[in-house]
């Protein structure tokens, strides 16, 4: 229904005006999405909350995609394009693994989504884009995008609704911004926190989130791309993970290269 | 609001109360002054920021100067932060059809009383009008309280003591400002305990 | 023996009743009439050499070009029309910086070979049209090396949209008996320099000039460097060892 708005039209005369009908073709479904990456994991994360103005049009709608076994891919903004464009951006990995007989890489998915992104610069997709994964050296990655495929490559990323309140967070948390080292201790370096501690700050980043903005809420999806080889204790071990917190292994998508992707469901308030 | 820029930030900690603000004057995106501040003290217990339009903040500095001096010499004590609140409220409300464009935090600490002997730390905050809300944790305003709330609600916890508030606060509002184009260009805090003021500049991002 | 044929021979679509595209055929039979051209493939890099027919001595040798790059890391060879190749040069080099811009990698080896080859299939293709690409199948098969995640590798293409890879693979009028050589002196182990001597020496043995640095051309892929083509003196470096 809010898909058409009527142009302004005083009820006096709408007998003899022409009541002009304009579709746009664009709306916002709220919502946020955020990712970081560590050392030889990636986590990708956003809620489930889908709306339209005040109404909530449901609980459950995702925004986090596996997209190949080391490539995870979360979209907000309006949800048919990020749907939409999902779908394609998997014909195109199935296109491409027929042309040359291998998956492709992180950083060529991010550059072909560029390319998607900018091929409709003039009626583009309505969508803000981070993609996470393992790249081809094994380290966790993560690049964001803006509607029209300006990317960059980053230690983390928050989009959508509450990115204005999940991003100086992130910035002071994952950044260390204004922060300094105690005299004589080791350096900060980002993109190297332990998984627990991601993982706990992802929680928090959106427990806070949906305690102040009404988009943003339901539940929450956090996929975990890990690195072959890396130990999963630190997921796996039952008292890590907090309460009311689930998590199941998806299998792989190709032959498996080693690489395994992990998604964690957890609730979020519903108010 | 998006004239002058500016956001300031308020919270509760263990027998304290801390006020932060930036001290960023601009002309929209042109930045004036790197001195320009937003909080003001009411006694040593009671400090309040105004962040919003620069003229009206000197307006309504004035005019509640006067104000508390009148009530400190019809009543002969100290005004305490509630009943400042609605002082300011009801100033705000005065101009409710061509409003003050300034959403004030107040913080401050009740000297205890016979009839209140245990009173709590108190931060309050309004809208452009002077409709009050009283959090139990923090306060935020300005361009940046979208963001303030975001840190704050992840960094704040239940008990701070002055030090720990202090460390709480200055993050809070640092990590806000460095992500908006209208607050920063240095900051300020005042940690408020039922003995002294601790009143610190911060070395912030000048960008 | 073209009289037998002749009813079949005119149109690129048309097979014969034995299941044959003569026109098809008699483009592999244009690159037997070209200079031989020799690939050969090594543990360290790809290694292509062919022989430069001067046939004036006042011809600019170095204004003859056989070899040539598509990109960094690809490089081919050609024996036939080459003026053939050089549409095909052209497709394949815009084929891998496509690939470059849209993957942000470089494309594979196999797959640039089968986009040249994609295109030498589109002979006829709409023949009747103005905008008709080509309307006869290209003259000319490349020896196509280059350097990927599988490693170094050669492929053969030809006029029929064929592609093949080799460990080493001779083509153009002395290929036969430089095939033969190659699979007698080739072995898996190969240094990159033993595999420049051999290529020369197999050019040697079939050119019936005496082979010096104006004409021949060699060129190679490794992973240091890419590809390049060598130097004059570099190739008479190669060229004096073959006399010891």
């Amino acid at each position: 229904m809010a898909l058409y708005s009527n142009a302004p039209a005083s009820y006096a005369d709408h007998t003899s005006a022409p009541i002009e009908h304009r579709f746009n073709p664009y709306s916002d479904n709220g919502g946020s999405i955020l990712a970081i990456a560590g050392k030889d994991f990636s986590v990708i994360a956003g809620d489930t909350r889908q709306s339209e103005g005040y109404n909530i049009q449901t609980r459950y709608a995702r925004k986090v995609w596996q997209l190949t076994d080391k490539a995870v891919l979360a979209t907000n903004g309006f949800a048919a394009d990020g749907n939409n464009f999902v779908k394609r951006v998997k014909q195109r990995l199935e296109w491409y693994e027929h042309a040359h007989h291998k998956p492709m890489g992180l950083k060529s998915i991010a550059r072909m989504i560029q390319t998607m992104l900018y091929a409709k610069r003039f009626f583009p997709y309505y969508v803000y884009n981070i993609l996470g994964g393992i790249e081809e050296d094994g380290s966790g990655a993560v690049y964001s995008f803006d509607p029209v495929g300006s990317y960059e490559r980053e230690a983390c990323r928050a989009a959508g609704a509450a990115q204005s309140l999940i991003q100086p967070f992130l910035d002071n948390q994952i950044y260390f911004k204004n922060q300094t080292p105690e005299t004589g201790s080791e350096p900060f370096i980002p993109g190297n926190l332990p998984l627990s501690t991601v993982l706990s700050l992802v929680v928090d980043s959106f427990t806070s989130a949906t305690e102040r903005h009404i988009e943003v809420g339901d539940g929450m999806e956090i996929y975990v791309v890990m690195n072959k080889g890396r130990t999963t204790d630190d997921l796996l071990d039952k008292k890590k993970l907090g309460p009311g917190m689930e998590v199941e292994e998806l299998g792989a998508l190709g032959e498996g290269g080693g690489e395994r992707t992990f998604l964690v469901r957890a609730a979020l308030k519903r108010d | 609001m998006e004239l002058n820029g500016g956001s300031v930030v308020a919270m509760i900690g263990k027998d304290c109360v801390a006020i932060a603000s930036d001290l960023r004057l601009g002309n929209q995106q042109v930045g004036i002054a790197s001195n320009f501040d937003k909080v003001f003290p009411v006694n040593d217990k009671l400090y309040y920021g105004l962040p919003g339009l620069a003229t009206d903040v000197y307006t309504l500095r004035e005019h509640l100067r006067f104000r508390v001096n009148m009530y400190r010499m019809k009543e002969e004590r100290e005004i305490t932060p509630k009943t400042f609140t609605h002082l300011l409220s009801s100033t705000l409300y005065e101009k409710r059809f061509g409003p003050f464009f300034i959403e004030p935090v107040v913080a401050g600490l009740t000297t205890p009383t016979p009839l209140d002997p245990n009173p709590k730390p108190y931060i309050s905050t309004m809208d452009t009008i002077g409709c009050i809300t009283t959090p139990k944790d923090f306060a935020v305003a300005g361009t940046a309280a979208d963001k303030l709330y975001g840190v704050a609600e992840g960094l704040w916890e239940p008990d701070l003591e002055p030090e720990d508030l202090f460390e709480t606060i200055s993050q809070t509002l640092l990590n806000a400002v460095d992500r908006d184009a209208l607050s920063g260009w240095g900051a300020v805090v005042h940690i408020i305990t039922h003995d002294k003021v601790i009143t610190r500049t911060l070395r912030a991002r000048m960008d | 023996m073209f009289m037998t044929r002749s009813e079949y021979d005119r149109g690129v679509n048309t097979f014969s009743p034995e299941g044959r595209l003569f026109q098809v055929e008699y483009a592999m039979e244009a690159i037997k009439l070209g200079s031989t051209t020799v690939g050969i493939t090594t543990p360290h890099g790809v290694v292509l050499a062919v022989e430069k027919r001067v046939p004036s001595p006042l011809l600019e040798s170095s204004s003859i070009e056989k070899i040539m790059e598509i990109d960094s890391h690809l490089g081919c060879a050609m024996s036939g029309l080459t003026a053939d190749a050089r549409t095909m040069v052209e497709h394949a080099r815009v084929t891998s910086q496509m690939h470059n811009f849209t993957y942000d990698e470089r494309i594979g080896v196999e797959s640039c070979t089968q986009a040249v080859c994609d295109l030498a299939l589109r002979f006829g293709e709409s023949v009747e049209d103005d905008d008709a690409l080509m309307s006869r199948p290209f003259g000319v098969a490349l020896l196509i090396a280059g350097i990927d995640e599988k490693g170094p590798q050669l492929y053969h293409t030809d006029p029929s949209g064929t592609f093949v890879r080799y460990d080493a693979k001779a083509i153009g009028s002395g290929s036969d008996a430089a095939q033969q050589s190659l699979q007698d002196a080739f072995h898996k182990q190969m240094t990159l320099l033993e595999a420049h001597s051999l290529a020369l020496k197999v050019l040697k043995q079939v050119m019936e000039e005496k082979l010096d640095e104006n004409n021949v051309q060699l060129a190679q892929v490794t992973n240091e460097k890419g590809f390049e083509i060598l130097g004059e003196k570099e190739l008479k470096e190669v060229i004096e060892t073959l006399a010891a």
